[in-house]
């Protein structure tokens, strides 16, 4: 394929889940087992489609736009169907098409009640052309679509698959985040209008910005942060994510954690920076704040949880803290840091979120006090796998969780854009405390690991024949813990993808 | 021969691929695994000997070799790297841990025989002894701060090696969280050294030889220098337990004997030593730093060594003894002795891993760790009892051991920098004297409890086998062997000194605040444009006392201090010091252990040393307990409660809005009409409230009001 005229390749990747969940609708609700095989193979073509994108992708040149298509669409408002992908693009969308991949191989021998297959993968597959061509459309109407499109599948798979009080998680979940979807709306017609270019264009955008006055850029910036910063979730905008991922069937909060939540950090750096310089700048302190308050309190929430799956999701407030820190360095090395924190806690959360998932297969319940330890005697393979991913997940160097962190934390000690000058001491102090933050995250982690893992099984599991980990669980897993070690060992993997497109980013802004 | 340096990485390398491989197949080989660790160990340490003989005979190294890879691109401007650097300094620690971990390795064999998890056992030293050495070998600190961190990791694991117990847990989760939260620091002075060096014109701002030179041409501010070198020292506090993070160390002695002789006597405590070792020339441009430094090392050497006195497990008495030993080396640090603290944490290695896998033994073969519990071992076990005494007489001191030279070492240099006109000189001078007492002390305290008399042992001792005795001759050699690479017997040409120089810690580097005073008095603090200068404003003026001004004009106070002398007269007083502590013991303990321990007899002083000073419990009360159990549920509360509890009410009152206008606009002003802007809210209301229950309308609501709200704020606005 060569990525100066294979558009074509973009669009059948980013639609072939869409035409698979119509397949899957085709086939009849009795053939239970071939409707999660089928899904398996779509996904697989997808992925493997994907793969052989990202192969044939020319990373010499990954600052500018690949495998692009431009087509006229809604002429009337001169909206246009633009894809593309650079070295930003690229990893997290690959990433979209491993995550389903390995759910639906999960899928094929754990589906939670009521069953039902055929909806499931079905909304799955939905779900993943939502999130997929989030990162690859340049038109902003045709993002905002695939942005608002993930919405409606992972509202059925919450509220369908969900736990005891999926019908409350499911909702807020859906109104929450499309309640700051209206703000983000209102901002892209503010900066259509402002910029007076009649493009929706991503790229023009960003070429012409700053545009507007101080007032719009603040304004627009504001509604655009909004979008972003309930997606991701920020402190204080975090509240429907305990509930959506304590609530959502496995793969819910796998996809939810692994890709879903990096929609809102990507539109940060895709969209709010590059358009919206002026106003980036002005609230990049206060991001950094909101990211260090996240990564201090998402932490301190970790520790009061009792439930393993609530802590996981509470732990992703402070990782995406992490990422945010990031971002509000406005400099090249935090967006480095920024992604590749992205893509590190969508691995590892979402490996985690698998391994919480089977724990309550197991146990049967996901109370730390009722498992109460000895997992390393009861099922060892589950256990070390679990140690595994959760040391992965404070941050230890030579695995996946470090680079985004260590990063972030360098990034921010001398901001850009001369936020140094007036902001250098904020700055220093968000960088201590996010410092802090890693020791409240190790102490989280060793806790659990503690409470579950260590010591003796209590007494009653000692007789209950608990499973070890599953032929199907290695095939799912086994790519993510490989991932987890990769990119902490081979950072260059990520880093050196993005770098020429974050560096082509950030000369929009001048920095 | 010179070339070899250039393959110093397989050193490195070797122990990864053996516990990578020890994990992968250890089980099914017949030593299961552990010839793995063996073999590779082997090899790495006889690359060592003769890398560190290369380096020696080519010392003094004008230029160190290196090399380094590209491990991340950055941005366009900087780079992460991933590579070596070899000089005397690195050569000095690759053959100390891989001697001291090849010894663990053989060691362990059969003090380990029969443990369910041998072959994990194997597996984690092997990947400490890597970690470890990734390290001591880094070019650059983002590599150095991995390998810090991995070797906690590993420490952590080995702690709890026994985690069915929760003591043990307990143990190795403070271990890593006192440590992990002293890295607060260490993170945070590499990245504050890092950004010291933007707009140096380098792509490699933590690269450490980048960052030396940097700091002795006086490009860094004194900020720079300050934060960073304090910050990376409190990470530093923790790892090499300068009190009052030293906390940690005594309770992972939980771990097997070899791995408290590898990883907490031997290697990965002196770190923090070792970093302060490799960023010398940076901390060197303050005295506030050195001052830092030498106070809180001397108050480590003193304070530490006192708690070893009310001791009763052998263990626990060797941990506090290294703490003190420790920092001897940071205070050594603190008052310009970078080769004596070099050297002693050299001969410290060998030593006390010595002592503690002769403690190993003892405990082997009685099955307590309790000194109370042995006696009259010399007979039973000749070849622990001798090795055990070495290790002593060069932990104490003696003359003609190790630690004779290199604790002597640190006293001369805390004397040289006390004639310098620096009051911390005096103070490591005599509170090291003072120490030396106290050392030796509860040291012969120690093996008249547990060598001399009756035995009061349950189990009948016996000596252990070839395995275990083979490193504990070996250790005992090096225990007196090793000293005299830095004794009088070398040439001024070659000597530990000049072995140990690096390109920035040559005879003619001289301490900036020292000799360049006068300029920097009289420019009043201004940035001073002499290499060796310091820029900046303030602190140096601070440091600055009249006196060294005096000395600075005596002459050069340089950071060497010359090859080796002899110098009888601390000799002298040291012998005095010795005979008089082990007069005391034997005194107390010499008849057997006295029905009322004198050291448990001291009234408040021993209540205060049993309760460790209060460090644990204050700890434990102010800190652990409010973040695990009062913040964190505020936190949750606040969550769950407040925040979530505003998005609800905005729900809820927009849909009390929402129904208001249902009824009073909607139905009684258009009057039955269906349209407008309430027709949305209130259809939606409708709909939703019969589907479901609770929040939902709220939310609904919420979203539609806050349309209108934002459409009306933009039309204003424009």
């Amino acid at each position: 394929m060569d990525p100066n005229t294979a558009g074509w390749a973009l669009v059948v990747a980013l639609f072939l889940p869409l035409v698979g969940a119509g397949a899957l609708a085709l086939m009849p609700a009795s053939m239970d087992r071939e409707i999660r095989r089928a899904a398996v193979v779509i996904t697989a073509i997808a992925f493997a489609l994907v793969s052989a994108i990202a192969l044939s992708f020319d990373y010499g040149r990954s600052g500018e736009l690949q495998f692009t298509t431009d087509a006229s669409w809604i002429t009337a408002i001169n909206a246009r169907f633009t894809l593309g992908m650079d070295g930003i693009s690229l990893p997290l969308f690959w990433l979209t098409y491993l995550l389903p991949l390995l759910c639906a191989i999960y899928t094929t021998k754990h589906l939670p009640a009521p069953g039902k297959p055929k909806a499931f993968l079905g909304l799955m597959l939905l779900l993943q052309t939502g999130m997929a061509g989030t990162f690859v459309a340049f038109d902003l109407p045709l993002f905002f679509i695939f942005f608002e499109l993930t919405l409606v599948p992972m509202f059925f798979l919450i509220g369908m698959w969900g736990g005891p009080r999926r019908e409350y998680a499911s909702i807020k979940f859906f109104l929450y985040t499309f309640f700051g979807s209206v703000f983000m709306l209102v901002a892209f017609l503010a900066i259509y209008f402002t910029s007076g270019a009649e493009t929706w264009n991503i790229q023009q955008l960003s070429e012409m910005a700053p545009f507007g006055s101080a007032t719009f850029q603040t304004w627009a910036f504001l509604g655009v942060f909004l979008g972003f910063a309930i997606k991701v979730p920020m402190w204080p905008f975090h509240t429907w994510l305990p509930d959506a991922h304590t609530e959502a069937p496995t793969i819910g909060s796998v996809l939810l954690a692994g890709v879903l939540l990096k929609m809102g950090t990507y539109g940060f750096i895709r969209i709010g920076l590059p358009i919206l310089p002026d106003g980036a700048l002005r609230f990049a302190p206060v991001i950094g704040v909101l990211a260090v308050i996240g990564i201090i309190y998402g932490s301190l929430c970790c520790l009061a949880q009792t439930d393993v799956k609530r802590l996981i999701a509470f732990s992703s407030v402070g990782h995406m803290g992490f990422v945010m820190l990031g971002i509000a360095a406005m400099n090249e090395a935090g967006i480095q840091a920024a992604l590749f924190g992205n893509i590190a806690h969508g691995v590892i959360t979402g490996m985690l979120f698998f391994l919480a998932g089977s724990l309550h297969e197991r146990y049967h319940t996901r109370e730390i006090a009722v498992i109460g330890g000895g997992m390393l005697t009861k099922i060892p393979k589950y256990a070390v796998m679990f140690a595994f991913v959760a040391i992965a997940s404070l941050g230890l160097p030579g695995l996946a969780g470090f680079w985004g962190e260590f990063g972030a934390m360098w990034a921010a000690i001398s901001p850009g854009l001369g936020l140094a000058d007036t902001y250098g001491g904020l700055y220093l102090a968000l960088v201590i405390l996010a410092a802090l933050g890693t020791v409240l995250t190790a102490a989280y982690f060793l806790w659990l690991m503690q409470r579950i893992n260590l010591g003796n099984p209590l007494e009653r599991w000692a007789d209950e024949p608990l499973e070890d980990v599953q032929a199907i669980e290695w095939v799912a897993w086994t790519p993510l813990v490989v991932l987890v070690l990769a990119l902490g060992v081979y950072p260059r993997l990520v880093f050196g993808v993005q770098n020429d497109a974050v560096v082509n980013l950030m000369g929009y802004l001048g920095g | 021969m010179e070339a070899l340096l250039d393959y110093a990485w397989l050193v490195v390398v070797l122990p990864l691929a053996s516990a990578v491989a020890i994990t992968a197949f250890g089980k099914n080989l017949p030593w299961k695994g552990s010839e793995l660790g063996i073999a590779s160990l082997a090899i790495s340490w006889v690359l060592s000997v003769l890398i560190a003989y290369q380096t020696f005979i080519m010392s003094p190294m004008e230029e160190p070799v290196e090399f380094s890879y590209e491990w991340a691109p950055m941005g366009s401007e900087f780079v992460f790297e991933l590579g070596m650097l070899v000089d005397g300094l690195t050569a000095v620690m690759l053959l100390l841990v891989t001697t001291v971990s090849l010894m663990v390795h053989i060691y362990s064999r059969e003090y380990m025989h029969g443990e369910k998890r041998f072959t994990y056992f194997f597996a984690m030293l092997s990947l400490f002894t890597f970690s470890m050495l990734l390290l001591v070998i880094a070019n650059n600190l983002v590599q150095a701060v991995v390998g810090w961190e991995l070797v906690g990791v590993c420490s952590y694991l080995l702690i709890g090696f026994y985690w069915e117990e929760k003591s043990n847990q307990d143990a190795a989760n403070k271990a890593f969280l006192t440590t992990k939260f002293a890295d607060i620091g260490l993170i945070v002075g590499v990245v504050v050294l890092s950004a010291g060096m933007f707009g140096l014109d380098t792509s490699t701002p933590f690269n450490i030889r980048e960052i030396n030179a940097a700091a002795t041409a006086g490009e860094l501010s004194t900020t720079t220098v300050v934060l960073g070198m304090l910050m990376i020292f409190l990470g530093c506090m923790a790892k090499s337990g300068q009190m009052p993070l030293h906390v940690w160390l005594p309770d992972a002695m939980a771990g097997p004997t070899p791995v408290s002789a590898l990883i907490h006597a031997a290697t990965m405590v002196t770190a923090g030593v070792f970093v302060l070792a490799r960023l010398f020339p940076v901390l060197a441009q303050s005295l506030v730093v050195m001052n830092v430094i030498a106070v809180v090392g001397v108050i480590t050497l003193f304070f530490g060594g006192l708690l070893a006195l009310v001791q009763d497990d052998i263990k626990k008495v060797l941990a506090y003894s290294t703490v003190s030993q420790l920092g001897y080396m940071v205070a050594a640090i603190g008052v310009g002795g970078y080769t004596a603290s070099v050297f002693h944490l050299f001969t410290h290695g060998f030593f006390k891993a010595l002592l503690f896998l002769g403690a190993g033994s003892l405990i082997h073969a009685v099955h307590s760790n309790n000194m109370s519990d042995m006696g009259g071992m010399a007979k039973a076990m000749p070849y622990t009892f001798v090795t055990f005494i070495i290790g002593t007489l060069a932990l104490a001191g003696f003359p003609l051991t190790a630690g004779f030279f290199s604790k002597d070492e640190i006293l001369i240099a805390g004397e040289i920098w006390a004639g310098a006109g620096f009051a911390t000189g005096h103070l490591v001078y005599w509170v090291g004297i003072a120490a030396a007492f106290v050392t030796t002390f509860y040291m012969a305290r120690a093996c008249f409890l547990i060598f001399a008399g009756e035995s009061r042992s349950h189990h009948p001792p016996h000596e252990s086998g070839k395995q275990m005795v083979g490193p504990l001759v070996v250790l005992a050699v090096l225990s007196i062997a090793s000293g005299y690479i830095f004794s009088p017997v070398w040439t001024a040409e070659q000597n530990f000194e000049t072995w140990t120089e690096t390109e920035f810690i040559t005879e003619e580097t001289v301490y900036p605040f020292a000799a360049d005073a006068d300029d920097a008095a009289e420019d009043q603090g201004e940035a001073v444009g002499t290499p060796g200068g310091i820029q900046g404003d303030g602190v140096l003026a601070a440091g600055s006392e009249p006196s060294v001004l005096a000395a600075a004009e005596d002459g050069e106070l340089t950071v060497l201090h010359g090859a080796p002398t002899w110098h009888f007269d601390l000799l002298a007083l040291l012998l005095v010091v010795f005979f008089a502590a082990v007069g005391v013991a034997w005194k107390f303990y010499g008849k057997g252990p006295p029905d009322r321990d004198p050291t448990m007899q001291m009234g408040r002083v021993t209540t205060v040393l049993v309760n460790k000073y209060g460090f644990d419990e204050f700890g434990y009360r102010f800190i652990v307990v409010p973040v695990r159990d009062t913040m964190s549920r505020a936190a949750s509360y606040s969550s769950n409660v407040l925040i979530d509890g505003a998005v609800s009410g905005v729900g809820r009152m927009t849909k009390n809005a929402a129904f208001a206008t249902y009824r009073v606009l909607d139905q009684k002003v258009i009057d039955g009409g269906v349209n407008g802007a309430a027709f949305s809210a209130a259809w939606w209301s409708e709909r939703l409230k019969r589907t479901q229950s609770g929040n939902v309308q709220r939310y609904a609501a919420a979203l539609v009001a806050g349309t209108i709200v934002l459409v009306v704020a933009f039309a204003a606005a424009t």
